[in-house]
């Protein structure tokens, strides 16, 4: 058997990387380990030069156990690009907290775990990249071993996800037993055949099991809590990396191994993003902690995402895709200010956050303008996002783009609020609050390409464009 | 004539009439006598002696979870082992790789303490 290795090459490397940072930690002393931070963000950033220098190389190994496809390619860049900026944004914190080897090795191996889902070609690769991706969260989320909320955060996220995965495997074995085999592409065409009920049951498993993934209504439940419980870099990466490595994976079992049972499942996942949409965004409205309304947030971002899986088409693809990257920005950005402002306050709380625009004028209009852009306000990123994932759904589903129009508007109205506490309440606490180098660069890139994107979306649109019609090549 | 769902469907029928049958029958004829014992947690066991919160020691786990992954590699190693021959030098090299990996967590557990029994 010929297998070409070079296919492998991005989670190749970041297996070594991780193990390298794990082993390091184990020989130098404690009082040098500051390093191990930039060697991992250095290590992510080669990393992702070589997952875009393999931009053409495509294939499938293993008898199409893992697909290297341009799609499987993009979601990779977008969960090294957000590893990248957590890890760049987070070093201090990260020290505080001790364990930098176990903390940063953790975090390559949930990487690796993602890169994994988004080739995945078969169940058994999948669920493989969903458990690795998973017991790193796990131990990621309880890392403030002496912080109560964290741990029982950690203990959570556990019972939470073994349960998802119950779910999920019975779901897989269902459709195993229908259709006689495991690999997504064989599925597909074996379902187009035989539409029975079993079928059906498997599916809406399927549904639930990957729905508390994304945390989508109604199995959110956890997200709120597991959110604000974790070390904020953590909560960052698993509102980035867990919800964009299980939209990739979400997309292939719908799109390529169901879609002959399109019509039984499209109206589901319609429901399913419209109330994702109205609980994400009404729930977010009274919170007072930063952490809690971002969580609520991101499970109404969950919702936007899922419409585009509603048509199932390249178009609609393309707008998740699109969405997912530029997601990956906004969101680390608005955790970033606050990861910092919880370093040097030590609160996380939205009415602490008066007067930061004195205090800190870029860590308010990073804040600001990543809000603005998960709201979907014009000049930004989000609004082309939004754009082109509703305009898949117009001509079916135009209640669907109602509920989406009317409920970004309501998610105006919060973002906004911490703005105002942000730029017009005068601060309790008039010392500035200077930024390390690191963050600093994190905030900026996270700023200017929530900026960028959003005027000038072209090129990066026609790589999406691309990407999505690799989807569909075998 | 029985379709094949139709058997499965059966046996969930079967299945659920089961379990739910002898909860409903033993609540229909079972007595109704309340006294003490009846709230004790386990009626029919030993009454505990000290407290119940004892604490283990969590070098048991660490000590199984290490054994574990060992056991389960000599599953990998088996088939190998078995196919050696035939297989050649990638798959000698494929196989000292997967076992460094075990190696370097071992060598992890070691380091921080997991092997000594405090």
């Amino acid at each position: 058997m010929n297998v070409d290795l070079s296919l492998l090459n991005p989670e190749i490397a970041i297996s070594i990387l991780g193990l390298a940072v794990l082993v390091l930690g184990l020989i130098i002393p404690k009082e040098s380990r500051h390093g191990l931070g930039w060697l991992t963000a250095l290590g992510l950033l080669g990393v992702l030069g070589l997952t875009i220098s393999g931009w053409n190389n495509q294939g499938t190994l293993y008898h199409g156990m893992f697909i290297v496809d341009q799609y499987a390619i993009f979601f990779k860049i977008t969960f090294l690009t957000a590893a990248f900026l957590v890890t760049l944004g987070s070093m201090r914190f990260v020290d505080d907290m001790g364990d930098q080897s176990e903390y940063y090795s953790m975090m390559l191996f949930a990487t690796l775990g993602m890169m994994v889902l988004a080739s995945a070609g078969d169940f058994i690769t999948l669920y493989l990249g969903l458990e690795l991706m998973t017991i790193a969260f796990i131990v990621l989320v309880c890392f403030k071993r002496l912080d109560g909320k964290s741990v029982e955060a950690g203990m959570k996220y556990v019972l939470l996800a073994g349960m998802s995965s119950a779910v999920l495997l019975y779901g897989l074995s269902l459709i195993y037993g229908v259709t006689g085999s495991v690999t997504i592409s064989e599925v597909g065409r074996a379902v187009a055949v035989t539409p029975v009920p079993a079928l059906i049951l498997g599916l809406v498993m399927l549904v639930a099991g990957l729905g508390f993934k994304i945390s989508a209504v109604p199995f959110h439940m956890w997200a709120p809590d597991i959110y604000e419980g974790a070390p904020t870099p953590v909560t960052s990466y698993l509102a980035v990396g867990s919800k964009a490595a299980s939209f990739a994976i979400l997309l292939r079992v719908f799109v390529a191994a169901l879609p002959g049972i399109w019509a039984n499942w499209t109206m589901l996942v319609a429901v399913l993003s419209a109330i994702t949409i109205i609980v994400g965004n009404l729930v977010a409205i009274p919170q007072t902690n930063i952490k809690r309304l971002l969580a609520y947030s991101s499970i109404a971002q969950a919702g936007y995402i899922l419409v585009g899986l509603v048509t199932a088409s390249e178009q609609g693809i393309k707008g998740v895709m699109f969405y997912a990257f530029l997601y990956v920005f906004a969101t680390i950005g608005a955790f970033t200010v606050a990861t910092y402002f919880y370093n040097v306050t030590g609160s996380d709380e939205i009415k602490d956050y008066a007067g930061l625009s004195q205090r800190s004028p870029l860590m308010a209009v990073v804040m600001l303008i990543c809000m603005l852009s998960m709201a979907g306000i014009p000049p930004l990123a989000g609004f082309v996002g939004k754009f082109y994932l509703f305009k898949t759904i117009v001509d079916n589903y135009l209640w669907l783009a109602f509920i989406g129009l009317i409920m970004s508007m309501v998610s105006v109205y919060y973002y906004l609020r911490v703005a105002l506490v942000m730029y017009r309440d005068e601060p309790l606490d008039n010392s500035p609050i200077n930024l390390s180098t690191p963050v600093a660069v994190t905030l900026i890139i996270a700023m200017v390409a929530t900026l960028f994107i959003g005027i000038y979306p072209g090129p990066l649109s026609q790589v999406i464009n691309m990407a999505a019609h690799s989807f569909f090549m075998h | 004539m029985l379709s094949p769902w139709g058997a499965v469907f059966i046996f969930l029928a079967v299945g659920i009439v089961f379990g739910a049958g002898g909860i409903a029958t033993s609540f229909l004829v079972h007595p109704r006598r309340q006294y003490a014992s009846k709230y004790e947690p386990y009626e029919c066991g030993m009454e505990t002696i000290g407290p119940t919160w004892v604490q283990f020691k969590t070098s048991y786990f660490l000590y199984a979870l290490l054994f574990v992954i060992f056991d389960v590699e000599t599953i990998y190693l088996y088939p190998w082992a078995v196919k050696f021959q035939s297989l050649g030098l990638f798959a000698f090299i494929e196989m000292l790789v997967f076992i460094f990996i075990l190696v370097v967590g071992l060598w992890y557990a070691w380091k921080e303490g997991a092997l000594e029994w405090m």
